[in-house]
């Protein structure tokens, strides 16, 4: 076995190429440490630039081995992204957001991934470079290939950045969750969402749950019966009603059944527009 | 007697000595030089590992391991076919070492290997092929019980492993003259207590001393004896040497007999050390978590609260096993009627094998099982006559003097004094609209003498070192407890030296005194006393030494012995004239304790301890309505474990124990699918972390008993006992509506509140 820390982009494309798929990108290792280890990891958590958090123009973008712990306590993050901070800061435990990240979080692909999710919810796309130097770019909610798989393919792609638009003036998003314990627990359902408000009226609004699909799942139809309305109580409750209508949830004997993880969709989607829009329309003040 | 309320500012951050002392034992834990278990490695030792069975329920037609003894670094087999052994068990004896015809559940031990490295010993069980012939089998311990279901023992016909009627007092004439009766039916999963250290052992053979287990027990001499009946070796030939323990609760204290007796198997076939270590999925899916539960219960009232009778139907389930579950049971099903007058009782009892894991038990024996059942009932009462929960406790609850239903006789009581104090601390009188309060009592025994009707007491030496320390030797262990602290201090105020003056020596069972072992809550109190009396025999023997000595009666104070006339003598120069005298002899002082009070007939009746501790919780929650989940914010635990010893060490097992039965109450349970456990890890058997702890204050109620050394009582089981009845009674007083069903998840919770069907 070989485990190389890698100093370019380059160095980790070479790598790559050498290892013909028996290599593989390896970042905080906590998902990656748990399953069979493939024979060459190549380490892209030392490279300069995948652990950058930084606004150009109207785009944040976040390195690829930005860990939980950083994105959750950037001031960036937290004034532009609530979503993203929340849903990394509740990750695992102080020990996993120290070292596992939110690079990693999106291409292990589990259903319901709290940063995955959260980034969803902002409308975040992933850079992605291969090994032949192609560079692409892609919604994050369209990585997933099926249960815990990700269209990436880390022995020949590497996935360099995210990037999202910050939540600007009249915006906010927001992160729920709901497990059986404070920590350590993956959640039963987790939600995220943005809005933005236009004369106290909903103008734009993604709404995201998980595990509903493979993917963090944006909630289409209840995001257009929202459009256009002012977020209250009635909305809310719209919301918590449509939001539990639109999907299809399995059950399980370890977490809870599909009943209830319907009724936790409804509770938790409708919890976060409530929160994003409040931050909405404190953000004009608080948000600078 | 008036109460006062203890101060909360000098317990809590105590100081370091006097009843706050710390024991230097823990500063090897603190700075990680502490050799646990797992830790251990010897020269030319083999690692051994276990053949399990994938099915729940099937006939063993053909073992082959021919394939496994062929691979290079394999040093022995073991099959059950070859071993020849007669069945062995703690309170039944129905286990192998080894399956011959059949195996029982899935997880079963059907063969072992030793070989040079790990990787060699599972290569080699993977080699072994075995023929199976799958049977029925059966999950469902009510099931397990009716006609025609699969049998797992020929000679437990029915699958009754264990089973007990009584009826004391009069329990229909307590139902006919009730004004109001309240029954539900309650259910309580297997519990693991999730010990960090894995159960691990390695066993030396040797031609002169015999088998040597090196392995961490709670209850060294009681594993010693079965583990000699199962090799067929003379008791004297099988010793324990225990390492640093990490964790026990119950679960270690007769641990997990098969590893300890098949690497004990292995070192005798392979001339060689053998350790076997299990992995966290074997301690779920073959170790033994406590038995599950379902606990129909009924309770007769008057109109003024007073409880007139109380009926049980209980069904406990064995798994394929017994283990300690019958004595779990029998707990189980009586030990909370004696927290309470209650004239009248019946009970049936039927422990019920099935296809699954074998269990033992956990902190408290069963005792907060029952609490569940036992509690719920009482404000299920409390609510239906319009009483106050804690008044209906007040009004019923065991006081000094009494006999209970089952004969125990009730010495210093403070029980009633910490429902008082527990009550007044978590604000009964003023309480937070909206949130959820709840209260529970407990009773518990000080060494119960269950285990041994012959055996009562205890004994230790406490010998003086030619430097003029003190040694003490026990067969209690301490694996975190504070025991061989309290021992210290104990023998300190004796002695009239300072505890760090004194070592505490318990851990090989060549040297240290016998001991029933550390269960039944019996340590401080039984084996705290026998610690007494070494150290006053002592003191005894020293003073004689020095007035041979100076020719004068001398006194003692600060480890200083002083004459009439004004001497001074250390304790060295006594030990060595001693020694000198005696060419050799160290002054030793021998402690036997042998209560005589305590008794049981027959039927069970009688006073089955020296004492009794009482305890008393309150828990204040709140409940997400929209979501079903609570948050215990605040737990207050009143113990009256008479004088406590040491505060730093009793605060941290209330605060251990508190968050234990936390885990019981809302997280913890081994779920099963078809008889496999499904959640057999940590990330999925959800024990509680840091964050999911509410609160937990201690408070102590220092009644001074007559028996235990200084007036003390245990503490470290009933901490857990009333947390699981006062959070059920919390949950159910913020919901409206009551779960009947451990663990109390906020599904549950949301469905109830919500009317839907249960569909777990
Ligand atoms: C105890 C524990 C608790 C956890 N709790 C949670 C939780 O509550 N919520 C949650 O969402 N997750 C949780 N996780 C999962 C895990 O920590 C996260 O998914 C984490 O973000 C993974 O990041 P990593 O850097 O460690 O990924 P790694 O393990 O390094 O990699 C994961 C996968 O992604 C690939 N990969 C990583 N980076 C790249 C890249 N830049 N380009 C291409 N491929 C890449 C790897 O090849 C691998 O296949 C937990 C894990 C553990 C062990």
């Amino acid at each position: 076995m070989s485990y190389l820390i890698a100093s370019s982009l380059d160095e980790v494309l070479t790598s790559l190429r050498d290892g013909s798929g028996k290599a593989r990108v390896v970042a905080g290792g906590t998902d990656l440490y748990l399953q069979d280890l493939p024979y060459g990891l190549v380490d892209l958590s030392c490279l300069k630039g995948t652990t950058v958090i930084e606004q150009e123009d109207d785009l944040i973008s976040l390195g690829s081995a930005v860990t939980h712990t950083a994105a959750a306590s950037s001031p960036l993050v937290l004034s532009r992204a609530r979503a993203l901070a929340e849903g990394c800061e509740v990750i695992g435990s102080p020990q996993i957001r120290n070292i596992g990240t939110i690079g990693g979080n999106v291409v292990n692909a589990a259903p319901a991934a709290d940063a995955a999710v959260a980034l969803v919810g902002l409308g975040a796309e992933a850079v992605i470079i291969d090994i032949e130097g192609n560079i692409r770019q892609e919604a994050v909610e369209n990585l997933y290939w099926e249960y815990n798989r990700s269209l990436i393919d880390s022995t020949r792609e590497v996935m360099i950045s995210l990037q999202f638009k910050p939540c600007m003036d009249g915006e906010g998003s927001a992160f729920t969750r709901f497990a059986a314990r404070r920590a350590l627990a993956l959640p039963m359902v987790n939600a995220a969402a943005r809005v933005k408000l236009e004369n106290g009226l909903v103008k734009e609004i993604r709404l995201v749950a998980a595990p509903v699909n493979p993917a963090p799942t944006r909630l289409v139809k209840t995001e257009e019966l929202v459009i256009g309305k002012p977020v209250n109580d009635q909305t809310i409750s719209m919301v918590e009603r449509s939001a539990a209508e639109e999907v299809e949830v399995r059950g399980s004997l370890l977490r809870c059944s599909a009943r209830y993880r319907l009724h936790l969709v409804g509770v938790l989607v409708s919890r976060a527009l409530k929160t994003a829009a409040e931050r909405a329309m404190g953000q004009g003040k608080a948000g600078e | 007697m008036t109460l006062k309320t203890p101060e909360k500012s000098t317990r809590r951050y105590g100081k370091a000595e006097g009843t706050d002392y710390q024991s230097p034992e823990v500063w090897s834990k603190v700075t990680g030089k502490a050799v646990y278990g797992i830790d251990h490695a010897m020269p030319g030792m083999l690692h051994g590992k276990i053949l399990r069975s994938p099915y729940p329920h099937a006939r063993i037609k053909k073992v082959d391991t021919t394939a496994a003894e062929a691979l290079p670094g394999v040093r022995a087999v073991l099959t059950g076919t070859e071993l020849e052994s007669k069945p062995f068990g703690i309170a039944v004896e129905d286990e192998l070492p080894l399956a011959v015809d059949k195996v029982r559940y899935i997880g079963d031990e059907v063969a072992a290997v030793a070989a040079v490295d790990l990787q060699t010993a599972e290569r080699a069980i993977k080699a072994i092929k075995v023929e199976y012939e799958e049977l029925p089998a059966v999950y469902d311990p009510a099931e397990a019980l009716q006609e025609g279901a699969p049998q797992l023992h020929d000679n437990f016909p029915g699958n009754v492993a264990w089973e007990r009627e009584l009826e004391r007092g009069s329990s229909s004439a307590a139902f006919a003259g009730a004004d109001v009766v309240v029954e539900e039916s309650f259910t309580i999963p297997a519990i693991h207590p999730a010990y960090l250290e894995p159960i691990s052992c390695i066993a030396v053979d040797d031609p002169y001393t015999g088998i040597t287990l090196h392995t961490a027990l709670q209850s060294p001499d009681a594993v010693r004896k079965i583990v000699a009946g199962a090799l067929n070796y003379p008791l004297s030939k099988v010793h324990v040497n225990g390492p640093v323990m990490g964790g026990g609760f119950g679960g270690r204290v007769y641990g997990n007999l098969k590893v300890y007796i098949l690497s004990a198997m292995l070192a005798i076939k392979s001339g060689r050390p053998v350790k076997i270590q299990l992995t966290r999925e074997e301690e779920f899916t073959a170790g033994r978590p406590m038995i599950a539960a379902a606990i129909k219960m009924k309770m007769a009232v008057k109109s003024d609260g007073t409880i007139l009778g109380r009926e049980a139907d209980i069904i406990t389930d064995n798994g394929a096993y017994s283990g300690q579950a019958p004595w779990v049971s029998k707990t189980l099903s009586e030990r909370n009627d004696s927290v309470y007058r209650i004239p009248g009782i019946k009970t049936r009892v039927r422990l019920a094998y099935t296809n699954k894991i074998p269990t033992g038990q956990y902190r408290a024996y069963g005792n907060q099982v029952a609490n569940f059942a036992t509690e719920s009932l009482i404000d299920m009462a409390a609510k239906k006559l319009g009483l106050d929960p804690l008044e209906m406790r007040l009004k019923n609850c065991v006081r000094e003097g009494d006999i209970t239903v089952h004969g125990l006789q009730v010495g210093k009581c403070g029980l009633s004094e910490c429902l008082q104090a527990a009550a007044r601390e978590i604000g009964w009188d003023h309480k937070k609209a909206g949130h959820g309060y709840g209260l529970s009592v407990a009773i518990h025994a000080n060494g119960s003498l269950v285990f041994d009707k012959n055996f009562r007491g205890a004994s230790a030496l406490a010998r003086l070192e030619l430097d003029g320390r003190i040694t003490l030797f026990t067969g209690e262990q301490d694996y975190g407890q504070g025991t061989h602290g309290a021992f210290a201090q104990i023998a300190a105020k004796a002695l009239d030296v300072r505890p760090a003056q004194i070592t505490v020596e318990s851990k090989e069972t060549k040297t240290a005194p016998f001991s029933t072992g550390a269960l039944a809550m019996r340590q401080t109190t039984v084996g705290g006393k026998a610690i007494q009396l070494a150290a006053e025999d002592l003191r005894e023997k020293i003073f004689k030494a020095a007035a041979e000595l100076t020719g004068e009666p001398v006194t003692m104070k600060n480890s200083v012995l002083n004459t009439m006339s004004g001497r001074t003598l250390e304790l060295g120069e006594i030990a060595y004239h001693y020694h000198n005298n005696t060419s050799g002899l160290n002054l030793t002082g021998e402690g036997k304790f042998v209560p005589e009070e305590s008794d049981y007939d027959e039927s069970g009746y009688g006073n089955i301890s020296v004492a009794y501790s009482f305890a008393a919780h309150a828990v204040e929650l709140e409940l997400d309505k929209t979501t079903g989940a609570i948050t215990v914010n605040r737990l207050v635990a009143a113990h009256d474990s008479g004088r406590i010893v040491n505060h730093l060490t009793a605060r941290g097992q209330v605060y251990g124990g508190v968050a234990q039965g936390i885990g019981m109450s809302c997280f913890e349970g081994c779920l099963f699918d078809e008889g496999r456990m499904a959640n057999a890890t940590l990330a999925d058997y959800k024990i509680p972390t840091a964050l999911d702890l509410p609160e937990i204050d201690p408070l102590f109620i220092e009644i001074e008993d007559p028996v235990g050394p200084y007036g003390s009582k245990g503490l470290g089981e009933i901490v857990m006992v009333p947390v699981i009845g006062a959070v059920a009674n919390a949950a159910a007083d913020a919901a409206g509506v009551r779960i009947t069903d451990l663990p109390l998840t906020a599904e549950k919770i949301y469905q109830a509140m919500a009317g839907w069907e249960c569909e777990q």
